[in-house]
């Protein structure tokens, strides 16, 4: 990532705020929390123009969302603007805003706005942030858009047109490879000779290969840890994040369009490619993996998975990213990350970032008050505070704060930004030729219940892996009228 | 000569009638045109004719009556069973002597708990991790995970509900028993009537009813059973455990498809209306709705 940047006044500011923001971190020297994330209050002219003003922003329960809501106060002294935070799971929130947005009215002004979920099926109900970009009496926004990283920007914000931009990159969760660093070193040498290849995680490595890890652990080291891998298997979103990563990786696919789909997305998919010979060699693959996986996996989705591996369960396991903060809780120093293992065409790590957008039915004035929020939200500082917080744990959508010196140094043990432990392994998944993009089309949440229901029947014995993916592919083309 | 209109009762009860018809009248008047429309909800909401199209999809739904068929097992089996168990806890409880207030009060507790504190709590117990049953079932030489088979989740999440509202059958039985004439069952003991003599012949003719009203309470709730499969199993595995009422909360708020949503709501309606119906007539016969 490069993170050249012109610095300007307002910058320049943002930086000093965040770095005195630093110097409020856990464990650091002086100063209290209330002054993290101020780095925006010196800023000044544009900020608080709409003081009196309550805006309500809908929001999936993840890590920077829980760190901005115990880190508002900043924000509200600067605009005089009060916010409300609603914290769900996911699909609970989708429910929420396709309510709000079918209402006419805007009870949420600000959106978490999911590519798929939500952008995807109701980008008409968003505003096109081009228009608050372009105003000179408000305050520009930091850095620019060239300041976050550009596959995200389009994956997150974009959708049919790339002139318009409905969402600002909030989060980034990127699935990698969890393991137990501890147990990888202390049986290195065994395992090396037992598999004829060096099992040190890496993206060199094959899903078959990760499949035989596994197994040595199940045969080996029973006593020390009582399954090799873990899934996030369970019928749900998960399932098709956790499976899609296999389907990638063996040259499998949802549509011809590939990876391009997961940038500006589409309305018309076309047909299904999923019933293709690599779909259902993906699905033969992760069908035999499962297998061999923590028999709680068909139950789990991403916090259960992520609470077995943190709970001495598992080996290793595919997970977000953005766990490395509680796996370094729970075990400090044992966790390691890297990218995702390769199939026969390529390693592939599910992005599941999401972006904060504006609900068109506001009011002019809410719309304002909610831009600069989400200005605010995704700024460099806020970003960073997220990153550092306790309450959090988020990872950046800026290069400029991965560019930090502070956060370089962040990713060595010992760190107080533990996200960043893998960051190394995120940044080669992120790369164009690793990151896998679910294709943005507007009948995703259909198409998604399709494939983790065809996936979980495959798990549960019912079809055989082929059947699944014609199956899946069947209804996709019912799904799109094609 | 007799004044025209309605009477005094009917205009002070018109305004709460009215707002009862509302309440009910215009959802369902709504309801039926949705299933006969595609319903759009971005710029506001908007019905476009579909004609028959939402019901004819239905009859081709190999899903919907794949939901059908699962609702009816677990409907099916958690009445059973938390008719059975109820009655049985019930018999027993007013077979106790000291301690019987407490044990009513522990035993009805789950009952007000939340169905997704239930569900949660049920997740945790189950978990093959670290949950108390999975361990005890370990012990026992099971290994797998009780949510993640097809009949043991289906099975695990009824068991959760029989759980939770067991105790109302019970609570409800057990006001009933203590309803019953004791100089009818001493002169059934004085005839030489053994106790299952006693409880076929002389008590449960007598509870009858009230069994009924436990039955038709927890039927009527058993239909939009929701909560707990939504957080232990999200309808899976392999969709085991996706009973109508979350195939419908799929359709209607994951999908969107109100119109089509709005034929498996009318079909569940329908469905509730017979049931109730059915249990009327048997009060009917009983003389209880006289």
């Amino acid at each position: 990532m490069d993170g050249s940047t012109p610095v300007s006044r307002r910058s320049l500011l943002h930086g000093m705020g965040a770095l005195g923001a630093l110097a409020y971190l856990p464990g650091c020297k002086g100063g209290s929390k209330e002054s993290v994330g101020a780095a925006t209050e010196s800023v000044g002219d544009g900020w608080a123009r709409y003081k009196g003003t309550t805006i309500n922003f809908i929001s999936e329960n993840t890590p920077p969302s829980a760190a901005i809501a115990a880190n508002l106060k900043p924000f509200e002294e600067l605009t005089g603007i009060k916010v409300n935070i609603s914290q769900m799971e996911l699909t609970k929130l989708v429910e929420k805003v396709s309510l709000d947005f079918s209402s006419g009215q805007a009870g949420f002004h600000v959106i978490y706005a999911d590519p798929y979920q939500v952008l995807a099926p109701f980008s008409e109900g968003l505003v096109d942030l081009t228009k608050f970009l372009d105003k000179k009496d408000f305050p520009a926004l930091e850095n620019g858009l060239s300041d976050f990283i550009s596959t995200q920007l389009d994956a997150g914000g974009r959708f049919l047109d790339r002139q318009k931009l409905y969402a600002l990159p909030y989060d980034t969760p990127t699935m990698i490879w969890h393991y137990r660093a501890d147990l990888f070193e202390k049986h290195k040498d065994k395992m090396a000779h037992d598999l004829g290849f060096d099992p040190t995680p890496s993206i060199q490595l094959t899903w078959e290969q990760y499949y035989a890890i596994a197994r040595w652990f199940d045969k080996n080291a029973k006593s020390e840890i009582p399954y090799g891998t873990g899934h996030q298997a369970k019928q749900h979103d998960a399932l098709m994040c956790d499976f899609s990563n296999v389907l990638w990786a063996y040259g499998g696919d949802y549509f011809q369009a590939g990876p391009e789909l997961g940038l500006v997305g589409t309305k018309k998919p076309g047909k299904s490619t999923l019933s293709g010979n690599e779909a259902i060699a993906a699905a033969e693959f992760y069908n035999k993996l499962l297998k061999l996986a923590h028999p709680g996996s068909r139950t789990w989705d991403w916090d259960g998975v992520a609470s077995a591996f943190q709970a001495g369960q598992l080996a290793m396991c595919p997970n977000w990213h953005e766990f490395a903060a509680s796996n370094e809780k729970a075990l400090p120093g044992k966790v390691g990350y890297a990218p995702l293992p390769r199939g026969p065409k390529r390693s592939a790590n599910i992005w599941g970032g999401t972006g904060v957008g504006i609900n068109a039915n506001a009011s002019d004035k809410e719309q304002a008050a909610a831009w600069l929020f989400i200005n605010w939200a995704t700024s460099p500082a806020t970003q960073f505070m997220t990153l550092a917080s306790e309450k959090g744990g988020g990872t950046p959508t800026r290069r400029s704060v991965y560019a930090r010196p502070d956060v370089e140094a962040a990713k060595k043990r010992p760190s107080q930004l533990p996200n960043i432990l893998a960051a190394e392994a995120v940044n080669e998944a992120w790369k164009p030729e690793n990151i896998g993009l679910r294709p943005k089309v507007a009948t995703w949440n259909q198409l998604d219940t399709i494939l983790f229901t065809q996936v979980s029947r495959m798990l549960a014995g019912e079809i055989k892996p082929d059947e699944a993916m014609r199956s899946s592919a069947e209804k996709f083309d019912v799904v799109n009228k094609v | 000569m007799k004044r025209a209109g309605p009477s005094f009762e009917m205009r002070m009860m018109l305004p709460a009638l009215l707002v009862l018809a509302s309440l009910s009248l215009i959802p369902f008047v709504t309801l039926i045109v949705m299933s006969f429309s595609h319903v759009k909800l971005m710029g506001g909401i908007r019905f476009e004719n579909a004609a028959l199209e939402n019901w004819h999809r239905l009859i081709e739904d190999a899903d919907v009556r794949s939901s059908w068929v699962t609702s009816l097992v677990y409907f099916a089996l958690t009445l059973g069973v938390e008719m059975a168990s109820g009655i049985v806890f019930a018999l027993v409880l007013h077979r106790v002597g000291r301690g019987r207030n407490l044990l009513l009060a522990l035993a009805i507790v789950p009952m007000f708990m939340a169905p997704i504190v239930v569900g949660l709590l049920g997740r945790f117990l189950t978990d093959s991790t670290l949950g108390l049953y999975a361990w005890a079932l370990r012990i026992l030489g099971f290994e797998g995970d009780l949510l993640a088979g097809k009949t043991s989740a289906l099975l695990t999440v009824i068991g959760m509900d029989v759980w939770e509202w067991t105790p109302l059958v019970a609570l409800v039985t057990f006001a009933g028993l203590s309803a019953v004439p004791a100089p009818l069952v001493e002169a059934a003991a004085v005839d030489g009537a053994g106790y299952f003599q006693t409880l076929r012949y002389i008590v449960f003719p007598q509870i009858r009813r009230v069994l009924l009203v436990a039955l038709l309470v927890r039927a009527m709730d058993a239909i939009r059973f929701f909560d707990i499969i939504t957080i232990t199993t999200n309808g899976g595995p392999a969709d085991a455990t996706k009973i109508i009422p979350v195939r419908l909360y799929e359709t209607a708020f994951r999908f969107r498809e109100l119109g089509y949503a709005s034929v498996i709501g009318i079909l569940m309606l329908a469905f509730s209306i017979l049931m109730a119906n059915a249990f009327v007539r048997v009060l009917g016969e009983k003389g209880l709705t006289r």
